[in-house]
């Protein structure tokens, strides 16, 4: 198309920017229903524990509580448990608690100052019972079973070479398993490595909090929700509550943020127990506090058996990972899934053999966290290949490019091919740092890691429908979640490449289970790659309509047509006749004018051969590059460049992205170099206050810190997009600490690199060097 | 609790109002006010979503009694924009996509504002500097420090265009 506008591609203003930009956007959090009452929780103080009995008689009574639950509030005939294939947290705690935080009490009042001087009135008796802290004390032998019943769940379907249990020993609620070639493989190699590797666990810290307000009456339940999957919610408060499924409306507008913890049940449940219960509307939000209560990254210990010829080829790896899952199972066994998966990285390999065990303990719940379980395996798989390459004398760049899968090559047998040139992207960011220069400082050191994990979801399906209305204005009806990654902006993007129409003149409104069309969730960096699909679609055909309705008009074929900013164009160049839609539809319908609808539909194809049933939509891939300077004295590491990149495929919106690709590289960063949550044997989170808990500041970021958005054009989404927004967080740890190694000769196996640590291992090294 | 009388400026309008002595001044705005641009992230003063500027200091809205109010003059991201023309920093957070999710956002820019007023040409430090009194866990901050750098670029070139202080 000459003369075409061009919108896919270009840094428009987002969608959201005047509401953000003058405070007028409105969050969950900002909504404020008549005559509604205010939740607040009793949690435990306990991290494991019975419930001997709890006392809620002076809370009952005090000024301004409209309701108090505990367990026996629950309909018997409710069920009352939530969790992802694992349905084991209950709505209030029963018999027992199983870490500091499980609630307990639930008190609705007039206003959140008395619901919660309410609940300092309430007294809860306990046995105390031993307590799991770590995951050695889980799985040791005498250690106390947290789930003495039996799992209420499933283990879904798998492809070739992948399966699952529930439950496999005492303590773990799932565990994943991966195999491929033939174990025999090993016996080939020159030298296997075995070496283990422990990842922190951070939480969300999304800055708005979880929060829900509910009204319901017996049959009938709605909530506004900030949530990132709305259908999914509207399936499981279904559930748990024994109502039909189309008597759940769930709102989400717009969320201040999520990075993966706003899924499935959080405050929703008590929210709607407490609006049941008092007939009427109940907002639950909680502290930043109890956020990191209620959902968490998973820590990890990996250990990775690595065989190898002595020229670097990588033939086969055996790895076990044990994800610290928390009280409750939530997303672990999907987190689980993803983690085992892509435990191998982006290579050939002759044997893969995995296990991830979801690891039960007495903290809080973890679950999907940017990079699901693909941060873990990337700082494992990087590291180790790091250290391998420098026991075998070679760089660890040449070791990657040897190893690494080409463009269009399947990961493992039935799965899609690879759709970024690793070595490209590779290139580009040891090209920023100075990777080959020769020259070496002292102390310094340089370090290149890739990322690595599929992308757009397993199974994942999504409609859309594109409305365009009597003078071509259009509305995009899809339920991708906005929580700041500018999907929203993206697809009227996407809309009005295909119908050449100013993004000002398309909306995309807020999502309500009631009329919006079906997705899975926003999630997996699926909005793209998959929704997009589907909108895409929906747009063509959307546009189609109204071609064929003008070519009726017209009385001509509707292939001389084209559709731009709202008028019909009618053959090209100078002597083209230009019919602007609105007389046209009004000329036909009527004053009131119309709407042509159109639908969309993608879903990636259900295949057996593929491990995980569904070939990979899409490889996510972030490549790092990193250089440190590392003070033997004092164990500091400097980070004087960072570099990460991902590759869109195609950017829709390139300010957009890059944004995107800031913000996880941030993340990684402050993971890599401090940011943790810190458990002490009793189970107690020690730096829950948010004023000790540290994410990373404007100052804390590298000074010479750059971001490099690819566009390789290889996706399968709309104009060759990907999905984008999790790349970046997976190399920047491993990409550090490879760094470090070259730097001064230690190995860091251990996040977050702390100057303990460093001085610690530069210890060992100095000693051993005495020794030989 | 005994409501005090206080008297004080609010993005520019001379105001008195009625508040107990344990309102904390996020609640006043959010809840009596009805002025939710002031976002609450962490109520511990450690998040900066809840950032006005009091005299033209950023203070965290969380951790300040209304009453303190009184005799000051307070702004907000409400009182930021004139008669619908926007401030030039929200029009530079617009082209450089300076915000994702938004909930930092109000105060980020009411942040940036305080510290071109004191200081109309700051080096990339010290806009590094302000704003790490406040977080933001989308961004990863490069953009939020490009929409500052354009405007002091801009403002050397044009001085700075009026803002309500
Ligand atoms: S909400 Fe006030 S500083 Fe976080
Ligand atoms: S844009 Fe989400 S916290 Fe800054």
């Amino acid at each position: 198309m000459s003369g075409a506008m061009r919108i896919v591609g270009v840094g428009l203003p987002r969608k959201d920017a005047l509401e953000k930009v003058t405070g007028r956007v409105r969050y969950t959090a900002d909504v404020d229903l008549p005559g509604m009452l205010h939740a607040k929780t009793l949690r435990s103080s306990r991290a494991h524990a019975l419930i001997r009995s709890i006392d809620v008689t002076a809370a009952a009574n005090a000024p301004g509580v409209r309701a108090v639950l505990t367990s026996k509030d629950v309909p018997s005939h409710y069920m009352a448990v939530y969790g992802y294939n694992i349905k084991d947290q209950p709505l209030v705690a029963t018999d027992r608690v199983r870490y500091m935080g499980d609630i307990i009490c639930a008190i609705a009042a007039d206003t959140e100052e008395q619901a919660a001087a309410a609940l300092a009135l309430v007294s809860v008796a306990y046995d105390d019972l031993p307590v799991v802290a770590t995951m050695e004390a889980a799985l040791a032998a005498d250690a106390p079973e947290l789930f003495p019943e039996a799992p209420f769940g499933v283990v879904p379907g798998y492809g070739e070479g992948a399966s699952a249990v529930m439950r496999p020993r005492k303590n773990v609620c799932y565990q994943f398993n991966y195999t491929t070639g033939p174990s025999s493989a090993f016996d080939v190699c020159d030298f296997v490595y075995e070496d283990v590797f422990r990842f922190s666990r951070m939480h969300h810290y999304h800055l708005e909090p979880f929060v829900t307000v509910a009204s319901a009456r017996e049959g009938r339940i709605e909530v506004w929700a900030s949530n990132q999957n709305p259908f999914p919610l509207r399936k499981e408060l279904a559930r748990i509550f024994k109502v039909s499924e189309s008597s759940v409306t769930v709102h989400v507008g717009t969320l201040g943020a999520g990075f993966g913890s706003k899924n499935n049940c959080k405050t929703e449940p008590v929210a709607v127990m407490l609006s049941l219960m008092t007939k009427r509307p109940v907002r639950f939000c909680l502290t930043m506090e109890e956020n990191a209560l209620t959902n968490t990254q998973h820590a990890a210990i990996l250990k990775l058996k690595t065989g190898v010829m002595k020229d670097g080829i990588l033939v086969a790896r055996q790895s076990e990972i044990l994800l610290d899952s928390g009280a409750y199972s939530d997303a672990s066994p999907l987190v689980a899934e993803k983690a085992g998966y892509r435990i191998p990285g982006p290579y050939r390999w002759k044997h893969i053999d995995t296990a991830c065990l979801c690891v039960m303990t007495n903290t809080a719940p973890a679950g999907p966290f940017r990079g699901f379980g693909g941060t873990q395996a990337s700082w494992a798989s990087e590291s180790q290949l790091d250290m391998i390459a420098r026991r075998l004398g070679l760089d660890p760049y040449d070791m990657r490019v040897k190893n690494m899968i080409s463009l269009g090559e399947p990961f493992v047998p039935g799965e899609s091919g690879m759709d970024s040139d690793l070595k490209e992207g590779l290139d580009l960011v040891c090209a920023e740092i100075g990777y080959h220069d020769k020259v070496k400082k002292p102390f310094f050191g340089k370090g290149i890691s890739i990322g690595f994990k599929d992308g757009g979801g397993i199974k994942k399906a999504a409609q859309a429908r594109v409305r365009i209305l009597t003078n071509g204005d259009a509305i995009v009806n899809c339920s991708s979640v906005e929580m700041g990654q500018g999907i929203r902006t993206a697809m009227t993007q996407v809309v009005g490449e295909i119908l050449q129409l100013p993004i000002e003149r398309i909306s995309a409104p807020a999502i309500n289970t009631d009329h919006s069309p079906f997705c899975e969730g926003t999630n997996a960096s699926s909005g793209v790659a998959v929704t997009g699909r589907a909108v895409a679609q929906a747009a063509r055909d959307a546009r189609q309509k109204v071609l064929d309705f003008a070519a009726m008009q017209l009385q001509c074929d509707a292939s001389e047509l084209s559709l731009e900013n709202g008028v019909i164009v009618q053959g090209t160049g100078p002597n083209a006749q230009r019919h602007p839609m609105g007389p046209m539809v009004m000329g036909f319908y009527g004053g009131p004018g119309f709407e042509f609808t159109a639908e969309g539909f993608f879903m990636a194809p259900v295949d057996h051969r593929a491990p995980l049933e569904s070939p990979c939509v899409f490889w996510e891939m972030g490549w790092g590059a990193a250089e440190v300077e590392v003070d033997i004295e004092t164990g500091q590491v400097k980070v004087h460049k960072l570099v990460t990149s991902g590759d869109t495929g195609r950017s829709i919106n390139p300010l957009v992205c890059k944004g995107q690709e800031d913000g996880a590289a941030v993340m990684g960063y402050g993971q890599a170099m401090f940011e943790r949550m810190i458990y002490n044997d009793a189970g107690e989170l020690l730096n829950i206050d948010p004023l000790i808990y540290r994410v990373p500041l404007a100052e804390d970021v590298p000074s010479h810190f750059v971001t490099i958005t690819q566009q390789q054009g290889h996706g399968p989404g709309p104009f060759g997009a990907k999905g984008a927004g999790e790349a970046t967080i997976l190399p920047v740890a491993s990409a550090i600490a490879n760094a470090i190694e070259d730097a001064v000769g230690v190995r860091i196996t251990e996040l977050p690199i702390t100057p303990e640590r460093v001085l610690e291992a530069l210890a060992r090294k100095a000693k051993a060097e005495l020794r030989s | 609790m005994i409501p005090m009388e206080i008297d004080f400026i609010l993005n520019g309008r001379a105001v008195t109002g009625k508040v107990s002595g344990n309102l904390l001044l996020a609640d006043y705005l959010r809840e009596h006010l009805d002025l939710k641009g002031a976002k609450i992230g962490c109520s511990r003063g450690a998040c900066g979503s809840c950032t006005v500027l009091v005299n033209n200091i950023p203070i965290a809205a969380c951790s300040y009694f209304a009453f303190q109010l009184d005799g000051k003059s307070v702004l907000t991201i409400e009182g930021l924009e004139r008669d619908t023309t926007l401030h030039d920093l929200q029009q530079a957070f617009i082209e450089h996509a300076a915000f994702q999710c938004g909930y930092c956002t109000s105060g980020m820019i009411l942040v940036l504002k305080a510290m071109l007023d004191h200081e109309p040409n700051p080096s990339r430090d010290t806009v590094v500097e302000w704003i790490s009194s406040n977080i933001c866990r989308c961004t990863g901050y490069a953009q939020i420090i490009a929409a500052a750098e354009a405007i002091i670029a801009m403002r050397a070139n044009t001085g700075p265009t009026e803002a309500v202080s």
